[in-house]
């Protein structure tokens, strides 16, 4: 499984971090992949009911913060002065929410404690493959090495305590390796959601496209953009429940 | 029976919950305080949550649910409008039309599976009666005019409205894409800040301009005899383009739109930035101004037709515009009306307690009750859960008696402190209970606290809390600012004799957005200024929001305790214990 | 949420499609009433657009094949 994503991993990042413009915009979406798991991990800081681990996921969520910060400086160093989409992706927090990162339910709330435990493991192990298939090739610069040097480190203890903690759900006879099993799926799910997420907004954006060219573009003499000015309002302020219960 | 009605406002920005028992305000949340996303404009699923687990009560024990808007009339309005500026409107139209027609147009539906509520107790009320009766029910004026000045709801973009007893009668409305609030982001766009973002940061630029393009930014706006506006629309491009809200055509007015982030570096401070940089800055500043005067003489011109259309003593305002505390200061001190009361969640997040409140008084016939009198509406840690919090995240704290006197003096030894205690506050303002507090005594703090603090831009001023007793020895408060000052809801100037003892909550022209602390409504913080005072002379600390960059203000504890970590403040007041900074 | 009040009101699927229908209703009875009555033939088109959108959104599993056939 790792010998098989290193091997995919490669070639893709060669192309990708070499792709005009793709640095900032895949390092934001990076500074964006740690706010929102600093805001998982904060959320389950709170909420787990083994008090051990509240330290654990509280110092990992800094972590997660200061790396979301380390990303973002990497994208405003690597073009000063410029405003655009990767740069209004670090600013934009409801962005989190159109990434799936987080909204709804916590991660923690959703999984429970093993299978979150799980979930971080496997994430975190990911991402420590993917680093260094960056660091491998000195991708993109030296300056944004550094930097993932630095948070490698870290990455490196977020998936040590993670397996630990795994491996002590295991002594005490919890289905690990099925929760393991779970968290890759789950995550494959995942994004294959977001692939069809991203194709099913693409597809209806094209036909809706077609629909008001097609259907909307003859109804345009009959519309006008309204004038300015007061316009005295008949309706009454006061209503009761029936008027109440109308949806327009 | 009590009868229980929970208010929701939602999915467009600043989604919240309000619940009300036998039309009592008895808690109010803003999701993002929950979610931890700035803006948060999802379902305010975490704050009812929090909500009804505070009252004891289940969503089967709601007698209504009410949405703020009229989801129909909004989705009318955005069809009309793309069909009328066809086909400047193909950028922006699929977009639209695929998140009303996969998702939001079918609300009814989604209330009642997200909450649990059945659909006959699911209400809906107007945007804007929604905002006037957010101003209106929770004032304590029993005759009031009404203004409700924001960017849109379904058409309105400002409505005037007579309130007496519990009833609202509509006068009239400005409509859709003739917009004030719209024509104000448009400007905080093109000064490179974002749209229901950056708004303040425009009024806080604007103190270190002047209003040199003042003809410019007229030919936005045209008046009629009737005291009406409208926008030259030439100029604008919010209401057809997807992502810009300018034209070229508002380019060439008001010159090249300033890049997110750029550095502002204007005369007052040009630190070492080129001569070209200066300039720039300063046109940016003077852009700034200009908008920020017009938009005080625009709402002055709608309050002057308020009062020649009602005639009462009372003014309640509410919208995003009412949030522009520099323009309330000046309908206070130069408008007509004797009292001003607004909302302190002006924007969208009020509309979910004007919308319980209008199916309270207005659909079930309820009498008034008491006005909104306390900020801390939200979220309160019990002190044994902070405790175990604390001691679970390895911090180094201890129990004060006397948190107040306590902090006082950390105030006065020079400590910048987060202040955490009782719930969160309704509204955009901190206002005492998640603040990040500062001796305002020294002009260094203002840049420490900036810079090494909140990691924010050098020019945004700080405001003052101080105890309502000593607000006038210091502040020259209008008379009718009185209540919208104990919100932070309207600046006033600084006395000028006293402007060098508080050189950190000045701005640059004089003022502060002061905040008059009662203690009734906020005994502890109250306290903390009356022992700061006896210690130093000075019954005012510098009170910002306890948040950093692109985050909402702190909720809970492990909230405080992050954000405590993150920054550069010196210790941490939190429920009772004091947090020493971590080595 | 409604998961932890046994007696909370959860639709089924037939009776939040009913209550979708009745959405559809009261959008094309608003514009009867209104004014805008020429945007009616236009929002039932949408509103046929939309029925289709929530049914893609239902199956979105296999979204980029039904696409596909499309």
């Amino acid at each position: 499984m790792g010998q098989l994503r290193r091997a995919l991993l490669t070639p893709v990042s060669e192309i990708a971090w070499r792709l005009p413009g793709w640095p900032r915009r895949l390092l934001a979406e990076f500074s964006l992949a740690e706010r929102g798991s600093m805001v998982d991990m904060l959320a389950a800081a709170q909420a787990t009911p083994r008090r051990e681990m509240r330290r654990k996921y509280f110092l990992h969520a800094l972590d997660e913060g200061r790396h979301a910060t380390i990303f973002a400086d990497r994208v405003r160093a690597l073009s000063p002065g410029r405003a655009d989409r990767a740069e209004a992706v670090i600013e934009d927090a409801g962005l989190l929410q159109d990434h799936g990162i987080v909204g709804g339910q916590t991660l923690f709330e959703r999984l429970g404690e093993l299978d979150f435990l799980a979930f971080v493991y496997v994430a975190e192990a990911d991402a420590v493959e993917q680093f260094g298939v960056y660091l491998d090739r000195n991708l993109p610069d030296a300056e944004t090495s550094a930097s993932l040097r630095a948070i490698l480190k870290d990455e490196a203890f977020h998936v040590s305590y993670s397996r630990a903690e795994c491996e002590r759900y295991r002594k005490d006879g919890k289905p690990v390796d099925q929760a393991i099993r779970a968290v890759r799926w789950r995550r494959f799910k995942e994004g294959w959601m977001r692939f069809t997420r991203d194709f099913g907004e693409w597809t209806s954006g094209f036909w809706l496209l077609v629909l008001y060219f097609v259907a909307v573009g003859p109804f345009r003499v009959l519309a006008r953009v309204e004038t300015g000015g007061w316009k005295v309002v008949a309706r009454p302020g006061a209503a009761g429940l029936a008027a109440a219960r109308l949806e327009g | 029976m009590p009868v229980y009605i929970l208010g929701i406002s939602a999915l467009y920005h600043d989604s919240a919950a309000v619940l009300l028992r036998d039309g009592v305000v008895v808690g109010a949340a803003q999701e993002e305080r929950y979610s931890r996303l700035k803006h948060d404009a999802s379902l305010p699923v975490r704050a009812v949550q929090w909500l009804l687990s505070d009252a004891g009560i289940t969503a089967s024990d709601l007698d209504h649910l009410v949405f703020y808007e009229k989801p129909l009339r909004k989705f009318e309005r955005i069809l009309a409008t793309s069909v009328a500026t066809f086909p400047r409107s193909w950028g922006a139209f699929p977009r639209q039309m695929r998140s009303w027609l996969g998702d939001k147009l079918w609300l009814r539906s989604t209330l009642c599976a997200t909450f649990g509520v059945r659909p006959e107790r699911v209400l809906f009320c107007e945007h804007h009666l929604s905002h006037a009766a957010s101003a209106f029910y929770a004032s304590p004026h029993a005759e009031a005019a009404v203004l409700a000045v924001d960017g849109v709801g379904e058409w309105a973009t400002t409505t005037l409205w007579r309130g007496s007893g519990t009833t609202l009668e509509p006068i009239a409305e400005v409509r859709w894409p003739h917009s004030l609030g719209m024509l104000y982001s448009t400007i905080t766009a093109h000064l490179g800040f974002a749209v229901n973002e950056g708004e303040y940061k425009v009024m806080g630029m604007a103190a270190y301009g002047q209003p040199k393009f003042r003809a410019e930014v007229d030919q936005l706006l045209r008046w009629d005899a009737s005291g009406g506006y409208a926008l030259d629309l030439d100029y604008f491009s919010f209401h057809w383009h997807p992502t810009r809200s300018g034209t070229p055509a508002l380019e060439r007015l008001l010159g090249p739109p300033r890049f997110p982030g750029a550095p502002f570096t204007p005369a007052a401070f040009p630190g070492d930035a080129t001569p070209e940089q200066v300039a720039d800055s300063q046109r940016y500043a003077d852009v700034a101004a200009s908008a920020q005067a017009q938009m005080e003489e625009a709402m002055l011109r709608l309050v002057a037709h308020a009062k020649a259309a009602v005639g009462t003593d009372a003014l309640c305002l509410a919208g995003g515009v009412a949030l522009n505390s520099v323009a309330n200061r000046r309908i206070a001190k130069e408008g007509p009306f004797a009292h001003l009361w607004v909302q302190p969640a002006a924007g969208d997040a009020g509309g979910a307690m004007g919308a319980a409140l209008w199916v309270w008084h207005a659909v079930l016939g309820n009498p008034r009750g008491p006005a909104l009198s306390r900020p801390d509406l939200g979220r309160i840690t019990p002190v044994d859960r902070a405790r175990e919090m604390l001691t679970d995240l390895g911090a180094k704290f201890e129990v004060v008696d006397d948190p107040a006197r306590s902090a006082a003096a950390d105030l006065a030894a020079g400590k910048v402190i987060g202040w955490v205690q009782g719930g969160d506050e309704w509204g955009p303002r901190a206002l005492g209970h998640r603040s990040i507090l500062a001796d305002p005594r020294s002009a260094e703090t203002k840049d420490h606290v900036n810079a090494r603090v909140k990691y924010r831009e050098l020019f945004r001023p700080f405001a003052p809390a101080v105890t309502v007793e000593a607000a006038d020895a210091w502040f020259d408060i209008p008379e009718a600012a009185r209540e919208p000052v104990r919100w932070m809801l309207a600046t006033a100037d600084v006395r000028p004799e006293k402007r060098a003892a508080i050189p950190a909550v000045v701005h640059v022209d004089g003022s502060a957005r002061v905040q008059t602390v009662d203690a009734g409504a906020s005994p502890l913080f109250h306290r903390l200024l009356s022992e700061f005072g006896a210690l130093t002379g000075v019954p005012i600390v510098l009170n910002t929001s306890f948040n950093l960059k692109g985050e909402p203000m702190v909720s809970c504890t492990v909230d405080a305790m992050a954000s405590f970590h993150r920054s550069g403040l010196d210790l941490l007041y939190v429920d009772g214990f004091r947090v020493e900074r971590p080595r | 949420m409604s998961t932890q009040d046994p007696a909370s009101y959860e639709p089924t699927r037939v009776e939040a499609w009913l209550l979708r229908l009745g959405t559809a209703g009261a959008l094309l009875a608003m514009l009867s009433r209104g004014g805008r009555w020429w945007m009616l033939p236009l929002t039932l088109l949408f509103l046929i657009a939309g029925v289709g959108l929530l049914f893609l959104q239902s199956i979105h599993y296999v979204a980029p094949f039904i696409y596909m056939v499309f």
